[in-house]
């Protein structure tokens, strides 16, 4: 199938998939990477680790897939310090291997995606230095899984005021919005970032043709859907109706949902109307008129993002699904230790950090 | 005086069948080249992770050598 795909790769009708030089080895990466995904950690081994305190969570760890970052680090932090830097090396690392491991569409595809990172850091960045965090509290933050490496980033983190920060960003995609910020408008800035990239991947996309990118775009799609429908939720919540003050904080380019039409209409009709999409199956138990907190409905919303990009890859095995599928699934593994060790470390019941948990 | 199921070509049927064979062993070689390449590269990403795997992969990566073991007995018997 892949010699005809070759052949038929020259007709006009591809021409808007943007030309990558190389050849992607699709058996190879998808096979290695499904192979990464089997070393995740069990759904099993969650409600161990709330049993557990924050050491002997570190040590659990230590056992696993992140052996090699505790060990490293040991020396210098101790605590959820140390679990925190681990689990950030140990993203960054296995990010950077899968950059490593692939080629040509595969490679671009996922070097697109993985840009996130560069603006979780950027913000990381600039927050940290609007409020004076120390050099240390900031590197702890970073991840460098994106196009800036640990090196630059930390010495980005050691300049004296976000000014220098944001000219040492000079040459980056980023300096023109960067160059508006002021010190007050850092929410502003925050969310023209995420703006910047989806549009950014979006346009690395393009129109997608091949399977492989009509998928990798759904996945997207639906992320930004899942992402609009939670910050509508807490708006609504929040009772914020006016369209021009929600329109801002919403992101273009979802699946399903027209955040302009459901904007302004009042909760009861907001929920009425996501009866009509796929996304009321998951969310119509908690969305009740008495919902006291978001955090059910937000994790059933991230669970059911995780379970679709998952049937997807299995949909298209051979394509970039799976890489994306297990992009995903490392970092809400991560996200799920941080929210157990970061929990245990501020003193919160069991009851409240499983509630957080999205575990697959 | 020329047989007519050979008239008009460049070779007699000794000829014949041992084109027809060699055409078995090249393509059917060809065909399971090019299945393995896809699962070898698999077996080898597999393995690279997890080594325990090799006895498996090595396994899987052969499979599509019946493909040319069914053109080597193909040939054999054209060569009867």
């Amino acid at each position: 199938m892949r010699l005809l795909e070759r052949l038929w790769g020259q007709k006009p009708s591809r021409k808007s998939d943007k030309k990558i030089n190389g050849t992607s080895n699709y058996p190879y990466a998808v096979t290695r990477v499904r192979a990464m995904k089997s070393k995740l950690l069990p759904k099993e081994s969650y409600p161990r680790l709330l049993n557990m305190g924050i050491d002997e969570i570190t040590r659990f760890i230590q056992e696993s897939e992140y052996k090699n970052d505790v060990d490293e680090l040991a020396m210098k932090y101790s605590g959820g310090d140390l679990a925190e830097h681990a689990l950030n090396r140990n993203l960054a690392l296995t990010y950077d291997k899968l950059v490593r491991i692939t080629a040509g569409e595969l490679n671009y595809l996922i070097v697109a995606y993985l840009k996130r990172y560069d603006i979780w850091n950027v913000k990381t960045l600039l927050r940290g230095k609007l409020y004076n965090a120390s050099v240390e509290d900031i590197v702890e933050s970073l991840i460098a899984a994106g196009e800036f490496t640990y090196t630059s980033m930390s010495e980005l983190a050691a300049k004296a005021t976000y000014q220098e920060i944001i000219e040492a960003l000079k040459y980056t995609e980023y300096y023109p919005l960067l160059q508006k910020f002021d010190g007050t408008n850092l929410a502003y800035i925050e969310n023209e970032l995420d703006k910047i990239y989806y549009t950014g991947l979006f346009e690395a996309i393009g129109k997608p043709r091949s399977k492989d990118r009509k998928l990798f775009v759904k996945v997207v799609r639906l992320e930004v859907d899942v992402k609009n429908l939670i910050n509508l939720f807490r708006l609504k919540k929040a009772g914020v109706m006016q369209l021009d003050e929600i329109m801002p904080l919403m992101i273009e380019g979802g699946l399903e949902l027209k955040p302009e039409k459901l904007a302004p209409l009042p909760y009861d009709e907001f929920v009425n109307e996501l009866q009509r999409t796929q996304y009321w199956d998951v969310i119509s138990g908690v969305t009740g008129p008495d919902m006291t907190s978001l955090t059910t409905l937000e994790s059933r919303l991230t669970r059911y993002y995780l379970e679709s990009s998952t049937i997807l890859s299995h949909v298209s095995p051979i394509s970039v699904l799976p890489i994306l599928d297990y992009i995903i699934h490392k970092n809400n593994e991560a996200t799920n230790l941080r929210i157990i060790f970061r929990g245990k470390e501020g003193g919160l019941s069991d009851e409240l950090i499983k509630d957080q948990l999205v575990v697959i | 005086m020329v047989d007519g199921a050979t008239a008009g070509l460049f070779l007699d049927a000794a000829g014949m069948k041992a084109l027809g064979a060699a055409i078995a062993i090249a393509i059917t070689g060809y065909a399971s080249a090019i299945a393995e390449k896809d699962i070898g590269t698999a077996a080898i990403g597999a393995m690279a992770e997890n080594e325990g795997l090799f006895g498996k992969g090595l396994i899987l990566t052969v499979i599509p050598e019946t493909i040319v073991i069914f053109g080597l007995v193909v040939a054999l018997l054209i060569n009867q």
